[in-house]
């Protein structure tokens, strides 16, 4: 009977979970298929209801993943297969070549800053350039390089090599391979997180056609004083600061034509963080947030929504936009709505709008259901056999879920249920029957 | 001369955010003035208003205390402690023969290099301009 | 390993890091080396050029060993990461891991300062002065452990509270639960059906209660309270009171699943005036017992005494209460007419989004509300609900036979009690207030005691059993492990010189200070075991006679120094 358990995710969720249970005294693994762990949560600027700064309160927990003594990380590394039955599962994991000697990276980055490749940098959600050799963000965890092949001169080209020259501690290895590695565990925990909604198909919110339309993630990385633009809210368009940001909710959410028919939990307390957040950076700034039914149930956040209102201005029409189109003369948007309060058609100026888009299953989340052998809803969340009862349970017993992928929540609330799926998995190594 | 004059600039920083947020502004290599030296402790809450007053009347030009924002303490409290001390001190420094100017409480984040650098430098230079503090090396009052 | 501060003088070895050109590319590394050599107790000083690789540890360790080294500061880059390393280095040379000082010439030096090599070079030689300073006060410290005692006790007999206690008993641990009433089964005693899963409530509650009292590990209280817990964690004495007679037990850890109640809103929409104007588990009472068959229509009022009214806080699942309610009066009669008058419906969980679906579908009316105006019900003889319908931008009025009105969940009776027992917070509203809203939601800043349920603060049945695993899941830390260890630099107060104020135990955050009776006299007694190492109650201290390890006065007060004397 193996007595260590898989996380799969390094996101909140699944750093949680495999921190419960090592404290418990469990081994734990956590395989990430990103060069770190962190997840959403560490691109985050702050988080509601209490505004903290999001990498300030994650980092300390990502620092105690990489020094518990009964914690392995796999970062940059997938699950290939998974066999065997609870209490005994033999999982083949694919670690990922970073081209990198892990144990001489010292994480100075003096090979980023000499790479001459600068690619689309998605830690940035695209707002700006990653270089081919590169470390996501200053509190990566593991803090070591990794080389991206797929751009990468000497990988595609057989020139270059300029890293390797300038690596002081020789870490760089162009002939390192992937690697495969099986490990036997007695449970394991599914903590995949969410993707963000492409809101490209609905056209008439402008999104991909007007810079100036943005989603939820990237205006954090705008608000985020480690992002793109220093914290400096700019309009992507032109730099200059917008008069005016108009907020839209439930795009693609509770709407099944054309995204999800589910709520996404979380759209109506960022949408009036990131609102506070404006705010705060610039009171010239005003904001309007068109919502359907503002959703703010959780502990502390009807009156953070409330102040929103009435400490910061924000202002709150339940709207659903019909369009959003740019005036070419004066580069403004402009935002066509239904006001359900007045029933009247208005138009509103907007220098940036950013839609809260769906947050839905990634798609490492049905690969990964595929892999684990278990079962998915309609929605592609994992499914329990029994929500009530076994509310981190799948269709596979042994195997648990935790997290968004196991349905919409925020932050707490994903923590909390960490600490359910720690629970179940613990029983299993832990040799409790029934 | 008063612009060759290099103060002597302390500063206090808590474990978990101000001494993160000055590794962070190392990370991101932003660059400011090489006067200050920094005193790690676990949290601002930790300083005694005392050591502030003796390295001000010992030589030292200028005292940051630097601690987590309002409401972000590692140990939920700790700052709260730091800025009714600071303010108290604050008030007593001119008594004491201190220009109040000397002593700067802020809060800065560990996601806040920026803001560590940017506070490094612009005290850095206020203190400059105030010129040295009495006692100590320098040997002068003011 | 050695635990004893080394009784001989300081023999202090320095080593000083290039790391690679990161830092040596700016510092002139060897003359800060050599500059060490010269400071006061250093009988040892070198430069590496990466101090944190095999070799360079391999060199720390063998300096420890040759020279006879007692301290050892290492100057390189951050102690946020590195520190871990190079203590468990100096540990396997047989030196206590915290005779050790981290100096910081790279993030906050050499990084920082690249265009001023030598202003840089003379920084650099200046932290580690400050650093051999501190050193040469460094004593060997220990984390202290505690003993857990391998049983929990969890408040409350509700669903959280079975849920909770079943999670830690399965785990092998006895678990006692302490229940008011004199059945289990909580707030949910009182319901039908539970939605979105649509299972009756009863049969819940019964398949939780066969396996609580088939447990061998679980002891039951019934019509019982928690007269006393006095203690900490791991180490609780607690008396549960039954009638008139006591039982004491020795508990390891304490989970509070008291859960929440229905507020009953008197005298607000004429509720208590008219026997039709009544809450929602007041209306599944009724629906149970037959007495709404003949009802016509119904109109259900959402946001009463909440979100601003009487209380700031949205209670999360009366939306869904009220669409299950109506649903199920809809199902057996589907020619009742149902209207529901809202602010924002609240349906958290996908399942429960489709539920709002269903409900539309099958012809329940939602009509929506201003906060700032909220709807007025007069019992007039019959029953008037007046309100300003938001969908017809006009002032509306229904004439329901019957009117339901969704009041949120507040804190049970006895809370404050419980709190000030347990030393644990209130929040606001009057709920439990955990350790940290985001990333401790079930935590108490106080060790040993865990939250969940509706005593967190108002939710559905999903999210209360999410949370009670999930307390159980916190609680089993320290309970699996059997043991609770503390943080090495605490603070600790002198018996000598403490003049027993109080002031310190007033700061600390964590309770961890108690103030108690020594030989005649009150003095501050720090718990070591629950000390998180903050330093906040040393300037608290009117005497002097707190310290707090590692971070002493006298080695604060000596970088102090350093600085100070430090040559312009």
């Amino acid at each position: 009977m193996a007595d260590s358990v898989l996380v799969i995710g390094g996101g909140i969720a699944g750093i949680q979970a495999a921190l419960n249970l090592a404290d418990k005294g469990i081994h734990t693994y956590i395989v990430e298929k990103l060069p770190t762990i962190g997840g959403h949560m560490a691109l985050l600027d702050k988080t509601f209801p209490t505004n903290d700064c999001s990498i300030c309160i994650l980092a300390p927990k990502l620092a105690e993943c990489s020094n518990h003594d009964l914690i392995d990380i796999l970062a940059y590394s997938e699950v290939l297969s998974v066999e065997g039955k609870e209490g005994a599962f033999k999982v083949k994991i694919k670690r990922k070549a970073r081209y990198i000697d892990e144990e001489k990276c010292t994480g100075c980055e003096d090979c980023a800053r000499s790479c001459p490749i600068k690619v689309s940098n998605e830690y940035n959600l695209g707002l700006n350039m990653r270089k081919a050799i590169y470390i996501p963000f200053p509190q990566s965890v593991p803090r070591i390089a990794t080389i991206d092949a797929s751009v990468c001169m000497h990988f595609t080209k057989g020139k270059c090599g300029v890293c390797k020259i300038k690596c002081g501690a020789g870490a760089v290895d162009y002939d390192q391979e992937d690697e495969i590695v099986e490990l036997e565990v007695g449970s394991i925990i599914a903590a995949s997180g969410f993707e963000v909604f492409d809101p490209k198909e609905m056209t008439e919110y402008g999104y991909g056609v007007y810079k100036d339309v943005v989603t939820s993630m990237e205006f954090e990385r705008i608000l985020c004083a480690s992002g793109p633009t220093a914290g400096r809210i700019t309009r992507p368009s032109d730099g200059k600061t917008p008069d005016r940001i108009v907020f839209v909710q439930c795009v693609g959410s509770r709407d099944p034509k054309h995204g999800r028919p589910y709520c996404s939990s979380v759209c109506c307390m960022h949408a009036t963080k990131e609102a506070m957040l404006v705010r705060e950076h610039d009171e010239h700034v005003e904001t309007c947030i068109l919502y359907t039914d503002l959703r703010a149930a959780g502990k502390g956040f009807f009156e953070y929504a409330e102040r929103g209102k009435k400490d910061y201005g924000i202002k709150y029409i339940r709207a659903k936009p019909g369009r959003i189109v740019r005036d070419e003369s004066s580069g403004e948007l402009e935002v066509w709505y239904e006001d359900t309060a007045t029933l009247k058609v208005s138009r509103m100026k907007a220098g940036m709008v950013v839609l809260a888009t769906a947050l839905v299953p990634s798609r490492s989340t049905a690969k990964l259901a595929e892999t684990l052998g278990v079962e998915l809803d309609e929605y592609g969340f994992f499914r329990s056999p029994d929500p009530l009862l076994r509310p981190v349970d799948t269709t596979r017993p042994g195997v648990f879920a935790t997290g968004y992928c196991e349905s919409p929540k925020d932050i707490p609330e994903s923590v909390a249920q960490a600490g359910a799926a720690a629970l179940r998995a613990s029983r299993v190594v832990a040799g409790v029957t029934a | 001369m008063a612009d060759q004059f290099e103060p002597k600039i302390l500063a206090f920083c808590c474990n978990w955010c101000s001494y993160a947020g000055a590794d962070l502004a190392g990370v991101s290599r932003m660059q400011y003035p090489p006067n200050v030296r920094v005193v790690r402790v676990m949290c601002s809450g930790r300083i005694r208003p005392e050591a502030v007053f003796k390295a001000l009347s010992n030589g030292i030009d200028g005292v940051l205390v630097l601690g987590c924002h309002i409401g972000d303490c590692h140990y939920l409290t700790g700052n709260h402690r730091t800025a009714k001390r600071m303010l108290v001190l604050e008030k007593l420094l001119d008594h004491l023969g201190v220009d109040p100017r000397r002593l700067k409480v802020d809060w800065i984040s560990a996601s806040e290099g920026e803001k560590f650098s940017r506070t490094i430098t612009t005290f850095t230079e206020q203190i400059k301009k105030l010129g040295p503090a009495n006692g100590g090396a320098h040997g002068r009052r003011g | 390993m050695s635990e004893e501060t080394p009784k001989s003088p300081p023999r202090i070895g320095v080593f000083v890091c290039h790391c690679g050109k990161n830092i040596g590319g700016v510092v002139d590394v060897p003359s800060v080396a050599k500059f060490a050599e010269g400071l006061p107790n250093v009988v040892f000083s070198t430069d590496n050029l990466y101090t944190c690789a095999e070799d360079g540890l391999t060199c720390i360790k063998d300096a420890v060993v040759k020279h006879n080294l007692n301290r050892v500061v290492v100057a390189s880059c951050t102690p946020r990461t590195h520190a871990p390393l190079f203590m468990s280095a100096i540990e396997e040379a047989g030196l206590n891991q915290y005779l050790f000082e981290f100096v910081n010439i790279r993030d906050q030096c050499s990084w920082v300062h690249m265009k001023e090599p030598e202003k840089a070079t003379k920084k650099a030689m200046i932290l580690v002065e400050m650093g051999v300073r501190k050193a040469s006060l460094l004593e060997a410290l220990e984390e202290k452990e505690i003993a857990v005692e391998p049983s929990a006790l969890v408040i409350g007999g509700g669903v959280a509270g079975m849920v909770a206690a079943l999670g830690i008993a399965d785990h092998g641990f006895q678990v006692h639960i302490v229940e008011r009433e004199e059945r289990l089964g909580g707030l949910i005693g009182n319901i039908e059906k539970v939605y979105p899963v649509k299972r009756a409530a009863s049969s819940v509650i019964s398949d939780l209660e066969r396996a609580v009292r088939a447990s061998p590990m679980i002891e039951v209280h019934t019509s019982s309270t928690v007269k006393d817990a006095k203690g900490y964690v791991g180490n609780y004495d607690v008396e549960i009171q039954n009638g008139g007679a006591s039982t004491f037990h020795r508990i390891g850890a304490i989970i509070v699943a008291t859960g929440a109640t229905e507020f009953k809103p008197e005298g607000m929409y004429s509720y208590g005036e008219d026997g039709r104007i009544l809450t929602q588990l007041e209306l599944e009472r009724q629906m149970r017992e037959g007495k709404v068959d003949g009802v016509k229509s119904v109109a259900m009022i959402q946001c009463v005494a909440a979100r601003g009214e009487k209380f700031t806080y949205c209670s999360k699942m009366c939306c869904s209460v009220a669409i299950k309610n109506a649903i199920e009066l809809k199902t057996k009669q589907p020619a009742i007419d149902v209207s529901i008058l809202y602010n924002d419906i609240q349906m958290p969980g996908e399942a429960l989004e489709k539920v709002y679906t269903d409900a539309r579908e099958m012809g329940i009316k939602f009509l929506r509300f201003p906060l700032k105006a909220r709807p007025q019900v007069v019992a007039d003889g019959g029953l008037a609900v007046r309100f300003f319908n938001e969908s017809l931008g006009a002032d509306d009025e229904l004439r329901p036979d019957l009117v339901v009105l969704s009041a949120p969940l507040v804190p049970r009776e006895g809370a404050k009690e419980l709190s000030r027992m347990l030393k644990v917070p209130l929040g606001q509203d009057g709920f439990f207030f955990e350790a940290h809203v985001k990333l401790r939601p079930l935590d108490f800043a106080t060790d040993g005691v865990y939250l969940c349920g509706t005593a967190h603060g108002p939710k559905g049945l999903q999210e209360s059993i999410s949370q009670a695993m999930g307390a159980a899941s916190r609680a089993l830390i320290p309970l699996s492990n059997g043991k609770v260890r503390g943080e090495a630099a605490v603070a600790f107060a002198d018996e000598a010189t403490c003049i027993g104020c109080g002031n310190c135990v007033k700061v600390c955050p964590y309770v961890a200070i108690d103030r108690v009776e020594r030989n005649g006299r009150f003095v501050a007694v720090v718990n070591s075991a629950l000390c998180k190492a903050c330093g906040t109650c040393v300037p608290a201290c009117p005497s002097g006679a707190m310290t707090q390890k590692s971070f002493t006065d006298s080695q604060l007060l000596e970088m102090v120094d350093a600085v100070s004397q430090e040559e312009a």
